[in-house]
């Protein structure tokens, strides 16, 4: 076979052009500009989106695959479960015993992990560039031969975990449970944005292992999967072992992709939780648009001016200037349907909540009133370019970023549009949206030490939150 | 390539059909051979230069011509623990925050202004034996980047409203970290090991910050910001001369001064036997245990050999530690253990958080992990070899940014370790033996002298903490003081 290789190998490399040429997609342009990522995309016939970026800078690789599934996907009664479902990706599969996943990433100095939104559902491998073959493997092997060797025993050992982290994150956490109160606040019940991510303790306890099955065959299948291969590694070889390894995964049925209203709240909400902390917080969400509405950007761009460095609008008035809060932040937090706005602050020794909430109102109503400054808007741009190269140092953060552009925006290539659209937002852009979605209709959310109800902001017209179980995130 | 041929495959499949290369594979697959890795690849440890300013600060400059941007970090040898008065704990922390309030020529809003126009910001901050000032920015917005910094470490005017509102921020800083378990578990077990007697044992508390004044802040400042202790490391887009150039010019006006502390720390309190010191939590969901004694400093020869016994029982994701409690018995969501290695005597300690009603069975697993290391269950050749091959072939992360290129060369000097450190790296772990591990296991984590810091709910995990008899109980509050009236299980070891 020796003296045959050099002959195959040719016949190979052009069998893989022909092959894969007619499905490649898009090669971003070869431009000048600093805000660039070169990249390929392609797709195998089982629907499995391809997205190769070469950087020889150190010889390690990342190998990152979302699946387009996230806690929205889930049905009330089994929340939580897109999560627990993402640990039992970690069990072994049909051909990869339990354990030699770890030993194959972080046993060779790399590491594994995932972690679970809303929206999508991430798994990946940094590794040294020599064991890109068996992250690939891995990777194929669990989206084809998961079901092979999961059973009841697998499933409630994960479910215990899971129940752990959700104490460990936010059970235990001063504050942890702020997320899924303004989820259920925010959404109709039955939205599939009004449970957390980590989900209840109750339908954590009442997934079965038929359900985990039938959600695996819909949603873990190649035609919902989008594969990121970034680092030091001969895209040749690579697409050879990609295709090796996942063209006879089987394509799944069609993923239905519902169409998910927007929050809207007819009245505002006042709301006050009791925990166990000493410092109160108030926090004010208000319901805006997802990463699917251009809107977003500008929203984004708020954000900073409103909070951050010493000089923006809410952190100088509450932090600086009055002093009657330690810590303000804003931002716009967009997922992939829907998105809020949110305010929270800590006051200052002294300080009432009630107080905290006029001095946010007087700054909000003066910046939809005022809009940005040239020199606000000019300041919150600034940072931009650096803030993206420093985003392509890391194997993984490039891989998030093409993935994130693929699978939400259908262009790998999104982040330069992004920083165009970001570039390009305007004073009247920054104003409109301050005025469009900053209304009265929001919730309000004090965060008071046990006992202590009278602490919340305007407590006699807020109402008492008692919570069952769920919250926000979730990794492995 | 070893085991399946994929070009070999691909040549059949293109002679028959292009459709077929489908059913073709899955002939010819078999998916239990695990992938070969290829041949590792050649390590790259960065080169860089090393000189001295004029005014004796050492300069590090490492190129790095990928991305136009660099980082640059002014690291100073010795600490908080060096620096402070101890009862003025925090008086390095509100310094290095007062830095960016304002100097003679720029008001902090000026400062803060200025710093967004170039994209970037300067941080700092003093830990307990080194500090830092730098900024990451474009290469073509390095020299007014510098000339900020430089001005705000130089020129600093402290103003005392600004004090007052740092002070204000940082005491509901203490407040809130009172609130979160993990952070009282690690600052208790500090105090325990170490007492207030000893640097590592001490912390700013609400009593230190009240204590410190303007003048103890500008004292601060003229003591601590001296080029004599200072490692400057430049990392990316510049070249060294360029690099040097630019930074003789913007920090002309730092002037010569300030030497390399010792670090010689009080001798540390008597080991005390085996014992559980519980702090109330009421209503916690978990227990947040820290197990451990004091350790080596940074520079003991059995630095190789304790980084591959802890990568073994405690330092990953399969180490004995997390392998048993979090994925074997589901006690947790994550266990670990490690080595703190200081210039003095850093703790060892393993932990987690476990679920209350397991906290008893986890803490026997975590005991008989810990016995175990020590030899009760021997070291396989495969975890020996995973172990090491884990530490050897994860070195070219240290790399991956002008930041992590920066720490990683910059970790040298303060350490005062050899510039072909990484170089040697492979071979200095490699030598490490079973027998090394045997020995370096029981002679750090010495079973009889073990604190055990709990932080959970005492109502709910008490009566089974007793009856594993693994320890007798002592009750402290979330500052590490005994409890009045708490009572202790056993009165033999007081």
């Amino acid at each position: 076979m020796n003296n045959k290789r050099s002959v195959l190998a040719l016949v190979a490399m052009l069998l893989t052009v022909c092959f894969l040429q007619p499905t490649v997609a898009q090669r971003s342009s070869k431009s000048k500009s600093a805000i660039n990522i070169p990249f390929e995309t392609y797709k195998l016939p089982n629907g499995l989106n391809v997205i190769l970026s070469v950087n020889k800078t150190t010889p390690t690789v990342a190998v990152d695959v979302w699946y387009h599934v996230g806690s929205k996907n889930e049905m009330t009664g089994r929340t939580g479960f897109a999560h627990l479902f993402e640990h039992m990706m970690f069990t072994g599969s049909g051909h990869v015993p339990y354990g030699l996943h770890d030993k194959l990433t972080e046993g060779v100095g790399g590491n594994n992990n995932g972690s679970t939104t809303n929206d999508r559902t991430n798994y990946y491998e940094n590794v040294p560039s020599n064991y890109l073959e068996s992250a690939i493997w891995i990777e194929a092997d669990r989206m084809g031969w998961l079901l092979d060797t999961l059973d009841i025993a697998k499933l409630n050992a994960q479910r215990d975990i899971v129940k752990n982290e959700r104490r460990q994150s936010y059970d235990n956490q001063p504050y942890g449970r702020v997320g899924e109160i303004f989820a259920a606040a925010m959404y109709p019940k039955d939205h599939p944005y009004s449970w957390p991510v980590i989900g209840s303790m109750t339908d954590l306890s009442a997934a079965s292992e038929e359900d985990v099955k039938a959600f695996f065959r819909l949603y873990y299948a190649p035609n919902n999967a989008t594969l990121a291969i970034v680092g030091d590694f001969d895209p040749v070889q690579a697409k050879t072992w990609i295709k090796k390894y996942f063209t006879d995964v089987p394509q799944g049925k069609t993923v239905e992709r519902p169409n998910v209203p927007l929050g809207k709240l007819t009245a505002s909400k006042r709301l006050v939780y009791e925990d166990r902390v000493q410092v109160p917080r108030l926090y004010i969400q208000w319901p805006t648009v997802g990463v699917n509405n251009n809107d977003d950007t500008a929203l984004s761009v708020m954000g900073s001016i409103i909070s951050g460095p010493r000089t923006a609008r809410l952190t100088k008035a509450l932090v600086y200037d009055s002093q009657i809060a330690s810590q303000a932040g804003a931002f716009q937090n967009g997922d992939e349907n829907v998105g809020q706005f949110q305010v929270v602050v800590i006051p200052s020794a002294g300080h009432s909540l009630t107080e905290i909430e006029e001095a946010v109102d007087q700054v909000i109503r003066k910046f939809i009133n005022e809009g940005p400054t040239a020199e606000e808007l000019q300041r919150a741009k600034a940072g931009l370019e650096l803030g993206f190269l420093r985003g392509l140092e890391s194997n993984l953060g490039k891989a998030e970023q093409l993935l994130d552009g693929l699978v939400f925006h259908g262009d790998a290539g999104y982040f330069a549009t992004e920083y165009q659209k970001t570039l390009a937002v305007t004073a009247a852009d920054v104003k409109r949206v301050a005025a469009q979605y900053l209304g009265t209709n929001r919730i309000v959310l004090s965060v008071v030490p046990k006992g202590k109800r009278e602490m919340a902001s305007k407590a006699a017209e807020s109402e008492t939150v008692s919570i069952v179980l769920g919250a926000q995130g979730g990794n492995r | 390539m070893k085991r399946y041929n994929p070009i070999l495959a691909l040549f059949a499949a293109l002679v028959i059909s292009l459709t077929s290369v489908v059913s073709l594979a899955q002939q010819t697959l078999d998916r239990t051979m695990v992938p070969a890795p290829g041949a590792n690849p050649v390590l790259k440890v960065p080169t860089w230069t090393k000189t001295q300013l004029s005014n004796g600060a050492t300069l590090i400059v490492s190129e790095r011509h990928n991305l136009p941007l660099l980082t640059f970090s002014m690291t100073f040898v010795g600490g908080a623990n060096q620096f402070e008065p101890v009862n003025k704990r925090g008086v390095a922390s509100l310094t290095a925050s007062m830095l960016s309030e304002g100097t003679t020529t720029k008001t902090g809003d000026q400062l803060s202004e200025a710093l967004q126009l170039l994209g970037t910001n300067v941080g700092g901050n003093v830990g307990g034996e080194d500090g830092s000032i730098g900024f990451v920015s474009t290469s073509k917005n390095f020299e007014p980047t510098l000339a900020l910094l430089a001005d705000m470490m130089l020129n600093s005017t402290f103003p005392a409203e600004a004090l007052e509102r740092l002070r204000g921020r940082t005491l509901v800083s203490l407040t809130t970290a009172r609130d979160q378990p993990t952070v009282v578990g690690a600052q208790v077990f500090a105090k325990v090991l170490y007492s207030d007697a000893h640097p590592y044992g001490q912390r700013a508390t609400e009593a230190s910050i009240k204590a410190i004044t303007r003048d103890d802040i500008v004292a601060f400042q003229k003591a601590y910001y001296q080029p004599g202790r200072a490692i400057i490391t430049v990392v990316g887009d510049t070249t060294a001369l360029k690099a040097k150039a630019a930074i003789e010019k913007g920090l002309a006006a730092w002037t010569k001064g300030g030497d390399k502390p010792s670090f010689s720390y009080p001798k540390l309190p008597e080991l005390q036997p085996a014992k559980i010191y519980l702090i109330d939590k009421p209503g916690a969901a978990q227990s947040v245990v820290n197990i451990g004694l004091p350790g080596p400093p940074r520079n003991t020869p059995d630095y190789f050999a304790l980084q591959v016994l802890n990568t073994i029982l405690g330092g990953q994701f399969q180490s004995r530690l997390n392998a048993n409690i979090r994925e074997q018995k589901g006690y947790s969501y994550g266990v670990r253990s490690n080595f703190a290695f200081g210039k003095g005597p850093g703790p060892f300690s393993a932990g987690g958080s476990i679920v209350s009603d397991k906290t008893d069975l986890a803490l026997i697993e975590f005991m008989k992990e810990l016995r175990g290391i020590g030899g009760e269950r021997p070291i396989t050749d495969e975890e020996l070899k995973t172990a090491k091959d884990s530490l050897i072939q994860g070195l070219p992360a240290r790399f991956a940014s002008v930041s992590a290129v920066g720490s990683s060369i910059t970790a040298l000097a303060i350490q005062n370790l050899p510039d072909d450190y990484y170089q040697t790296y492979a071979k200095n772990v490699s030598a490490v033996t079973r027998e090394d591990l045997l020995r370096v296991a029981k002679q750090y984590i010495d079973m009889g002298h073990l604190a055990i810091v709990i932080v959970g709910d005492r109502s709910k995990i008490e009566p089974t903490l007793k009856a594993t008899n693994i320890a007798p109980i002592t009750y402290l509050d979330i500052d590490g003081n005994p409890v009045s009236g708490g009572g202790t299980t056993s009165s033999s070891n007081q």
